[in-house]
């Protein structure tokens, strides 16, 4: 059971560094959909903090824009945003594709995508989505009664399973990533089940072709679930610049991803799922561009 | 905020700081104080007595308390009570607005969409949640939408019957009249209503868990952290001395025969100087509140002297293994023996003896409801208990005997169970509550975790099964022969029946002349085996099911035909030597092909120059869930794809 003295739900991000000044100790907390898990027997078991401080409710923490070819999005926006925001579906469809494999449709209603990225699960759902977008976060922190912020791209802010570069007087307040209109997108995942599953593997791919739709214009990959950290592929996203796109160069692609396994267990199932995804993926986003591929036989992966 | 206590002492005392909360809940404005560590679950059920919304896991995993907030679906064991500050909260309990029941309630009431019905709220709020959003939603979309919520009776095909034709009567499509129910003369192949079916469906029925009296107490137990450990002393003085403790429990509070078991009374209500398994119960403690209950288990202390422990079977059975209980020499619970013929001359006779080892997991039963109860004295001195037993009167004088009173002052009541799958036949918490309504006179009230449900409650009984066939070349089965060994756990709970179930139905529906079955059931310090559904048999045919696939390739047959040749007929005589006048089993495995449209002949197609088989994904067979229904632009599914690839 998770239990606290305090528990406040400031409304404004000063009043978020007022709390966290006032309670030493104090834990942040968003959607609650991990944390409270967590209390419980087998893995934390009985905690008690000194203080929670809810950011759910600091207004710039849920607002979401679009300026220019960026998005941004408050670290509170809840995952289902990804799927039911109009920006989002437009500018960013690799999102709504992430979120209906992200746990299920009550748990996207409360789970944040700040809360997702510092969690820093080598199995968040979001990173790969959001990695593909070339995602930055900001962190707050006050100094002398000034807030004051710093930007890192998502890629250097997780820097290992459940460690990011968050520091403990900080908060994450905003994401950012690029907008995206018109680009094919596709996002896999396999677990146990359907709803609710840890990923085993997941990835996102993000393709766009040129105006003749001959050649692959660019590309992106990010995966998840396969190491301590999700991350890109971009030896494979440069082996397909430039390219035009056939079944053969997406096996090409796929067959590069064979040593980026470094998970702790079932290597060589993650490995298999890992080649044929990147297959599928880059076929469904090109479709999804207009340029339907026939794919090479199943066979001959990892034959 | 009121600051009652400081954090250390808080966790110390049980006694929490204390949040006033204003929500409009169900229409209604409420303002109440709770406990500031409350989940929205909490609050509803246990402050504002709304108890249709259930906890199945407290995790997020399983959807039963999924409630509206603020118009949105949201699993409200996630929730800290605070986020509910100044919003609205809907539940299961007036979704209907006083109106009678909704339509997706009917529709769940007209489908047979409740079996226990614990997981039923929270499926008819996911099944509102859907159609609210998209009111022609397809059977994609509605799986996607239940996808949070998890049922462990029915298999979910009633369920999504009832959302879909909730679906067309909520858009149009059908007429309101398809809610009723259907004039028949026959039950079978008709959608009879089930009478209980409304009470479930509304939230209004009551599982233990549900319940309230006045005065009522709360219980929890402490359990043991050892496989195997002697008990050396237990000081409870710290937490009886803790405010607001009723009583702590011990084995030493219990006045009679302090024995339970559904075949071999072997396992007292509380560790008796010695723990045999994880998740034993070691003490009990009754409080004002659940928090000062666990409280007051963190200050019993315990002495263990720890013990060699026994987690494989087949070690437990060896000379000069620990033994566990007096009574059971090397470790055996049970064991039960069928012979029947000469099985070794058969095996000689035999042109083929295939051998092969079959293992199965233990396995737990996961029903939605975890284990709860309430107990009290009637003014006549009756002690009753109400709690979902699956076997009220065996505990009934079980516990009679244990706390040393007449038959007829001990009374159980079976309440609504919330899913049991023979799970709930040991009597593993109802002996601690019976004590603490006797010794403090006030109800009693005990809930398990999930995790405690786990670690505490039988497991389906794990099996090694070491098998031996004898087979003519055509297919004629001469002998069997098996040999199982199962790890039983700690206490014997139903292993003696389960070892009889899986020697007597093992070999199958199968005519066998020669029938050799060893069912060993053994203790160890793992988590008890017991009850669980078909009870022993899933174990011996799986691997006799098995076994003939395996046969059927060695000897070039259609596993089906090798199946049909060596069925039992009418005047069979069984393993166990019944004669039997009538067997269906032939035309029932006839009927299963047919319905099937299975492709006769070898397994191995490809190597016995057979085409590829023409028998898979068929008429009436249901393509996979595809994802990303919600999605505006519908990509094509991933589902599909595989399908075309394989």
């Amino acid at each position: 059971m998770l239990s606290f003295d305090h528990y406040v739900t400031p409304q404004t991000l000063d009043a978020a560094f007022d709390a966290i000044g006032r309670f030493a100790g104090a834990r942040l907390v968003a959607g609650a959909t991990d944390l409270l898990p967590w209390a419980r027997e087998g893995r934390a078991g009985d905690v008690h903090l000194p203080a929670m401080v809810d950011v759910s409710r600091i207004p710039e923490l849920c607002a979401l824009s679009v300026q220019g070819d960026r998005i941004r999005m408050g670290a509170a926006t809840p995952i289902s945003a990804f799927q039911n925001d109009p920006r989002l579906q437009k500018l960013a469809p690799v999102l709504g594709r992430c979120a209906v494999w992200f746990a299920d449709d009550q748990i996207r209603e409360q789970a944040t995508v700040g809360g997702n990225l510092v969690n820093a699960s080598p199995a968040g759902d979001s990173q790969p989505a959001l990695l593909a977008l070339n995602a930055s976060v900001t962190l707050a922190r006050r100094v002398a009664a000034r807030i004051e912020s710093r930007c890192m791209p998502l890629s250097d802010f997780i820097v290992g399973p459940g460690k990011t570069q968050l520091a403990g007087d900080e908060i994450l307040t905003t994401i950012e990533c690029d907008a995206v209109p018109g680009w094919g997108a596709a996002f896999e995942k396999v677990g146990h089940r359907r709803s609710l599953v840890i990923s085993t593997v997941c990835l996102a791919a993000l393709i766009r072709l040129d105006w003749a739709q001959r050649r692959i214009d660019d590309c992106r990959i990010a995966i998840g679930a396969v190491g301590p950290v999700p991350e890109r592929l971009h030896d494979v996203e440069m082996r397909l610049r430039g390219q035009p796109p056939g079944a053969e160069l997406l096996r090409e692609a796929a067959l590069m991803t064979a040593d980026r396994v470094r998970s702790r267990s079932r290597q060589q199932y993650r490995r298999e799922v890992l080649a044929n995804f990147v297959e599928r993926a880059l076929a469904s986003a090109l479709a999804q561009s207009g340029v339907a591929l026939e794919r090479l036989p199943k066979e001959s992966v990892h034959a | 905020m009121p600051d009652i206590a400081s954090g250390a002492s808080a966790s110390a005392s049980g006694r929490h700081p204390m949040v006033e909360i204003s929500a409009r809940v169900n229409g209604r404005q409420v303002v109440r104080s709770v406990p500031n560590h409350y989940r929205l679950i909490d609050f509803v059920r246990e402050e504002l007595k709304l108890t249709g919304s259930k906890e199945g896991c407290g995790a997020g995993e399983c959807g039963t308390c999924s409630m509206f907030l603020d118009g949105k679906l949201i699993k409200s064991c996630l929730t800290p009570v605070h986020k509910v500050q100044g919003c609205a909260v809907e539940t299961i309990d007036d979704l209907d607005r006083d109106h009678g029941m909704t339509v997706v309630q009917q529709a769940f009431h007209k489908c047979g969409a409740s079996q226990c019905g614990y997981c039923i709220p929270g499926m008819v709020m996911a099944a509102t949640s859907t159609l609210r959003r998209n009111p022609h939603a397809g059977i994609d979309e509605i799986k996607e939408g239940l996808g949070g919520n998890i049922c462990r009776c029915t298999g979910y095909q009633k369920i999504l019957d009832a959302v879909e034709l909730a679906r067309d009567v909520i858009n149009g499509a059908t007429a309101p009249a398809a809610l009723q129910e259907e004039p028949a003369d026959n039950f079978m192949g008709h959608r009879t209503r089930r009478l209980d079916a409304p009470s479930k469906v509304t939230g209004a029925i009551k599982y233990a868990a549900d319940m309230w009296m006045a005065n009522m107490l709360h219980m929890q137990v402490l359990r043991s952290p050892h496989p195997h450990a002697r008990i050396l002393a237990i000081d409870t003085r710290r937490a009886s001395a803790l405010p607001g403790v009723e009583c702590v429990l011990t084995s030493d509070d219990v006045p009679g025969v302090d024995n339970f078991g559904v075949f071999i009374e072997d396992q007292p209500v509380m560790a008796r100087g010695v723990v045999r398994y994880v998740g034993e119960a070691v003490a009990a403690v009754v409080a004002e509140t659940v928090d000062i209950a666990r409280a007051a288990l963190r200050l019993i202390e315990v002495q263990y002297e720890t013990l060699p422990g026994l987690f494989d079977p087949e070690a437990a059975m060896q000379p000069g293994a620990v033994q566990l209980h007096a009574f059971a020499a090397n470790n055996i619970c049970k064991h039960t023996r069928i012979r029947k013929g000469d099985v070794d001359a058969a095996m000689r006779e035999a042109d083929l003896v295939v051998e092969e080892i079959y293992e199965t997991a233990p396995i737990e039963h996961a029903y939605l409801e975890p284990e709860a109860g309430l107990a009290y004295v009637e003014p006549d001195g009756c002690v009753t208990v109400q709690s979902p037993s699956q076997n009220i009167t065996h505990h009934r004088h079980m516990l009679a005997k244990i706390l040393g009173r007449p038959i007829n002052k001990v009374r159980m009541i079976m309440s609504t169970v919330g899913g049991g799958f023979g799970g709930k036949e040991d009597m593993i918490y109802q002996g601690m509550m019976a004590l603490g309504a006797i010794k403090t006179r006030r109800p009693v009230r005990y809930v398990f975790t999930r995790e405690e449900s786990f670690a505490a409650s039988a497991k389906r009984h794990p099996f090694k099964i070491h098998y031996t066939m004898g087979l003519k070349r055509d297919g004629r089965i001469v002998a069997t022969k098996m040999v199982m060994v199962s790890d039983g756990g700690a206490y014997a709970m139903s292993t003696p029946g389960v070892m009889n179930k899986s020697a007597i139905l093992g070999p199958g529906p199968y005519a066998i002349a020669n029938v050799w079955v060893d069912a060993i059931g053994v203790y160890t310090n793992n988590t008890p085996s017991g009850a669980m559904r078909a009870f022993g048999a899933f174990q011996s045919e799986f691997a006799t099911e098995a076994h003939l696939d395996l046969c059927a390739e060695r000897l070039a047959m259609d596993p089906v035909a090798l199946r049909m040749l060596n069925l039992m007929r009418d005047g069979a005589l069984t393993h166990t030597m019944q004669p039997l006048d009538r067997v269906l089993a032939t035309d029932c495995l006839q009927a299963a092909v047919a319905a099937a449209g299975w492709d006769a002949g070898v397994p191995h197609r490809r190597a016995h120059g057979l085409p590829a088989r023409t028998d898979l994904d068929g008429p009436g067979t249901r393509a996979p869930c595809t994802l990303g229904a919600y999605l505006p632009s519908a990509a094509p599914s991933h589902q599909e794809e595989q399908q075309h690839e394989a």
